[in-house]
C-alpha cells in the first residue's frame, strides 16, 4: 500500500499529538519531589486532630526518618498543612500503617476510619494499631531506633517478616467493616516504643463499633487469630509438665437459637509438638493440660467481651440463619452478652521429637 | 463471513465493562438481603430479550435490523427507531461521563476531567470510524491481554469472603420500586443490540451468543456477592463502588505489585473504551440510513464533538444518575420492544412466505 503525501502528513502529526497525551502526565510531581510517608500517626486534641507522619528519606545510600508533625481540624488538612510547609509534596499512597492514640481510640475513630475510607490516597488494606503512649513520643522513639538500631517499623506487621501469631492484624477496611457491621467488632494491636526493639506489643485492644471499650493481652490474641483461622504457627505454650509449640490449629462452630437465646458448640482442634518435659510426664496428662489452659482461657476471654457487648469473634455470623435481620442488628446487646459458649478441646500431639514419651 | 467467536468475544466483553462498576451497587441499594433474587430477574429478563431478539432476527437471514424495515415508508421506522438512537447515544454520554469519573476518582485525581473525556471518547471515535470488523478484532486482542488479567484478579477477590454473610436466603419484592433497580439494568442491557446489526457483514451462530450469555452469569453473581461476603450488606451499601473497594482490600505477599486494583480497572477501561467504539459505530449506522448521503466519518466526529461537550456540561455524580434514570424508560423500550416487535414482524414475513408457496 503506497502512502499519499497527505496522508503521511495526516499520519505524522497525529502521531505527534500522540507523544503528548500518552505520557499521561498532568500536574504531575516527580517522584523526587514526593514524599511518601510510611507510617501516620492521629491523636485528637481538643476539637483538632494532631498528625505525625513518619517519612523515610534516603540520603546517600542509608535510610534516614523524619518526623513532621501538624494540627488541624480533620486529618486531610493536617496533612495538607504538612505539605505546604514541606519543600515536596506529601503522598500518603504508600501508607503501611496507621496508629493511633490511645485515649482517641476510647473516644471513637469513626470519623477517622471513613475519612481514610473515602480518601482513595491511603489503601484500605493498610493496618490500624492504637499506641499505648503519646504518639509524640512514640514517633521520637522510632526515629532513634530506626536511626542508631536500624530496625524498621513496618516490617514488624509484614506476615513474611516479623508477624507472630499473637499480633493482631486488622486493616483499615475491616475497622470500617466493625464500625458498621451488625455482627463483628474487631481487635486491634496495641503497642508501645520499645528500649531495645522498635515496638513492644502489649496486647490488643478490643473496638466496638470503632471505639475501644476493652483490652485483651497478647495470649488472648492469640485465641482471636486461632478463631479467625490465622495460623497459630510457632507458638509456644509453656505448662506446669511440659513446653509445647503449636503448629496448626481449626476451630468448627454451631450455633444454634434455645428460646431466643443463643448457645455456642465449639469444638477447636490444636495440633503441637513436645519441646521440653518437666519429669516425666503422661501424654494425657499434657494433653490435660493443655485443655485446661486453651479452655480456661478462652472463657476468660469471652466473658470480657461479654460484659463489653463486643463480638471480635463474629460469632454473630453462625446465627445469621436463625435471627431475622432486623433483629440482627441488636444481636450485640440482645443475644451475644447472654450467649452460652461450650468450648471442647481437641488435642493432637503431632510427635514428640527425638525422644519418646511414655 | 462467519465470525462466531469474535462476536461471542464482543458480547462478554462489553458487558464485563458494565458489571463491575455500578451494577453491584445498584443491586445493594435496591435490596437488603437475598440479592441473589434481583440478579436473578434481571439474568431472565436478559435471557428472554436475547433469545426473542436473535429468534426474529433468524427470520432475516443476511439482514441487519435497518434493512428489516427497508420496506416501509422511511417516516414510519424513523419513529421506530429515534428512541433506539435517543437510547445509544444516551448510553455513550453516560457511560463517557461516568467512567471518566470513575477514572478520576481511582487512579488520576489532578487531571481534569475534560482530558479523560477527550481520551475516552477520541479512541473510540478512532475505533469505530474503521467499522465493525476493526472493533470485532480489537476486542479480540483485548480479550487475549486483559482477560486472563481479570480473572486472577477476580479469583483473588475471593481472599477475604465469609460466606455465612450470604445467608439470609429468603428476599421479597421490595426492590422492583427502587429506582436503583432499574438503573442497574445498565448492565444488563447494554450489550445485545450490537446482533442486529452485524448481519450483513458478519453471520454468527445463536448457540455461541446463549453460551457467552451463560458464562456472564457467574460475573454477575460474584460482582455482587464478593462485596457482599466480605463486608456484609450493612456496610457494603456504604460504598460508592463495591468492587473496587474490595480489589483495593486485596493483599497479595508473593505478588510485586501493590495495588491490583490498577491493573483490574486499566483492563476493565479498555473493554469500555470497546463498548463505546460499538455504540458510536451502532449510532451511525442509524444516523447514516437516514441521511445517506453523509459521510460516516464526518457525521462521527460530529456526533463526538457533541457528545464531549454535552458530557463536559454535566457538573456533577447526582446529574450523572438522573440521566441513567431517566435512560430507563428508553432502556425498557429496548430491552421490551425492539426484540418483540422484530419477532413479530417474522413471524408475519413467515407465515405469508408460507401462504404464497402453497
Amino acid at each position: 500500500m503506497k502512502l499519499s503525501n497527505k496522508k503521511v502528513i495526516y499520519l505524522i502529526c497525529s502521531l505527534l499529538t500522540m507523544v503528548l497525551i500518552l505520557s499521561g502526565c498532568w500536574d504531575i510531581k516527580d517522584i523526587n519531589h514526593r514524599l511518601l510517608p510510611v507510617s501516620i500517626g492521629v491523636k485528637k486534641v481538643d476539637d483538632q486532630y494532631l498528625v505525625i507522619l513518619n517519612i523515610p528519606e534516603p540520603i546517600d545510600g542509608s535510610m534516614e526518618t523524619k518526623i513532621v508533625s501538624a494540627k488541624a481540624e480533620t486529618v486531610s488538612k493536617a496533612v495538607d498543612t504538612i505539605s505546604r510547609n514541606m519543600e515536596s509534596d506529601v503522598y500518603l499512597l504508600h501508607v503501611k500503617l496507621i496508629f493511633i492514640e490511645k485515649e482517641t481510640a476510647e473516644d471513637g475513630i469513626n470519623d477517622i476510619i471513613a475519612g481514610f475510607m473515602r480518601s482513595r490516597d491511603v489503601s484500605p488494606k493498610a493496618l490500624v494499631a492504637i499506641c499505648d503512649e503519646d504518639l509524640q513520643e512514640f514517633f521520637n522513639n522510632i526515629k532513634i531506633n530506626a536511626e542508631k538500631k536500624g530496625l524498621s517499623t513496618y516490617n514488624y506487621f509484614e506476615k513474611n517478616a516479623g508477624w507472630n501469631p499473637d499480633i493482631a492484624l486488622t486493616r483499615v477496611w475491616e475497622v470500617f467493616r466493625g464500625i458498621h457491621s451488625y455482627t463483628h467488632d474487631v481487635a486491634i494491636p496495641l503497642i508501645r516504643s520499645g528500649k531495645d526493639t522498635t515496638m513492644d506489643q502489649i496486647g490488643s485492644a478490643i473496638l466496638k463499633r470503632g471505639k475501644m471499650v476493652e483490652q485483651i493481652s497478647s495470649n488472648e490474641t492469640l485465641l482471636y487469630n486461632v478463631f479467625k483461622g490465622e495460623s497459630g504457627n510457632g507458638k509456644m505454650e509453656v505448662m506446669e509438665h511440659a513446653t509445647v509449640m503449636l503448629l496448626g490449629s481449626k476451630t468448627d462452630n454451631i450455633g444454634r437459637l434455645v428460646n431466643n437465646d443463643a448457645h455456642m458448640e465449639s469444638l477447636i482442634k490444636v495440633r503441637v509438638v513436645i519441646l521440653e518435659t518437666k519429669g516425666e510426664p503422661s501424654l494425657n496428662l499434657i494433653k490435660e493440660e493443655i485443655n485446661t489452659l486453651i479452655s480456661e482461657r478462652y472463657n476468660k476471654l469471652f466473658t470480657k467481651l461479654q460484659e463489653n457487648e463486643a463480638d471480635v469473634f463474629g460469632m454473630g455470623q453462625f446465627f445469621r440463619n436463625q435471627i431475622p435481620r432486623d433483629e440482627l442488628k441488636n444481636w450485640r446487646s440482645d443475644y451475644f452478652k447472654n450467649m452460652k459458649i461450650n468450648i471442647n478441646v481437641k488435642i493432637d500431639i503431632q510427635n514428640e521429637g527425638y525422644l519418646k514419651t511414655t | 463471513m462467519v465470525r462466531s467467536l469474535h462476536v461471542m468475544i464482543m458480547y462478554v466483553l462489553c458487558h464485563l465493562g458494565l458489571i463491575f462498576f455500578m451494577f453491584p451497587a445498584d443491586i445493594i441499594a435496591s435490596t437488603e438481603q437475598g440479592h441473589w433474587f434481583p440478579i436473578l430477574i434481571g439474568i431472565i429478563v436478559h435471557f428472554v430479550c436475547l433469545l426473542t431478539y436473535m429468534k426474529g432476527l433468524s427470520f432475516f437471514p443476511k439482514k441487519d435490523i435497518l434493512s428489516i424495515f427497508s420496506k416501509s415508508k422511511k417516516r414510519v421506522t424513523f419513529l421506530f427507531f429515534a428512541p433506539v438512537l435517543l437510547y445509544l447515544i444516551m448510553a455513550i454520554i453516560i457511560t463517557v461521563r461516568a467512567y471518566a469519573e470513575i477514572v478520576t476518582l481511582v487512579f488520576l485525581s489532578h487531571t481534569p476531567l475534560w482530558t479523560i473525556i477527550l481520551l475516552l471518547l477520541s479512541v473510540s471515535a478512532y475505533i469505530s470510524s474503521k467499522g465493525i470488523e476493526a472493533i470485532l478484532r480489537t476486542a479480540f486482542l483485548l480479550f487475549i491481554l486483559f482477560f486472563p488479567i481479570l480473572l486472577f484478579v477476580l479469583i483473588m477477590s475471593f481472599q477475604n469472603v465469609d460466606w455465612r454473610y450470604a445467608i439470609p436466603f429468603d428476599t421479597d419484592l421490595g426492590f422492583i420500586s427502587k429506582p436503583a433497580y432499574f438503573e442497574s439494568y445498565f448492565a444488563f442491557a447494554g450489550g445485545f443490540l450490537f446482533l442486529g446489526f452485524v448481519q450483513p457483514f458478519f453471520s454468527y451462530e445463536r448457540k455461541y451468543v446463549i453460551l457467552s450469555a451463560i458464562f456472564l452469569i457467574p460475573f454477575f453473581l460474584f460482582s455482587v456477592y464478593i462485596p457482599i461476603l466480605t463486608l456484609g450488606q450493612a456496610t457494603a451499601s456504604k460504598a460508592f463502588l463495591p468492587f473496587v473497594l474490595i480489589v483495593d482490600s486485596i493483599n497479595i505477599d508473593w505478588l510485586m505489585f501493590d495495588r491490583v486494583t490498577m491493573f483490574f480497572l486499566l483492563s476493565l477501561i479498555a473493554f469500555i473504551i470497546l463498548y463505546l467504539s460499538l455504540l458510536m459505530w451502532k449510532a451511525i449506522r442509524i444516523i447514516n440510513y437516514y441521511i445517506p448521503k453523509s459521510r460516516p466519518s464526518y457525521l462521527l466526529f460530529g456526533l463526538s464533538v457533541a457528545i464531549f461537550f454535552v458530557c463536559f456540561w454535566i457538573p456533577d455524580w447526582k446529574d450523572v444518575e438522573n440521566i441513567l434514570f431517566m435512560n430507563s424508560f428508553l432502556r425498557s423500550y429496548v430491552i421490551i420492544v425492539v426484540p418483540l416487535s422484530i419477532y413479530y414482524i417474522g413471524r408475519r414475513l413467515k407465515r405469508k412466505d408460507t401462504n404464497e408457496t402453497i
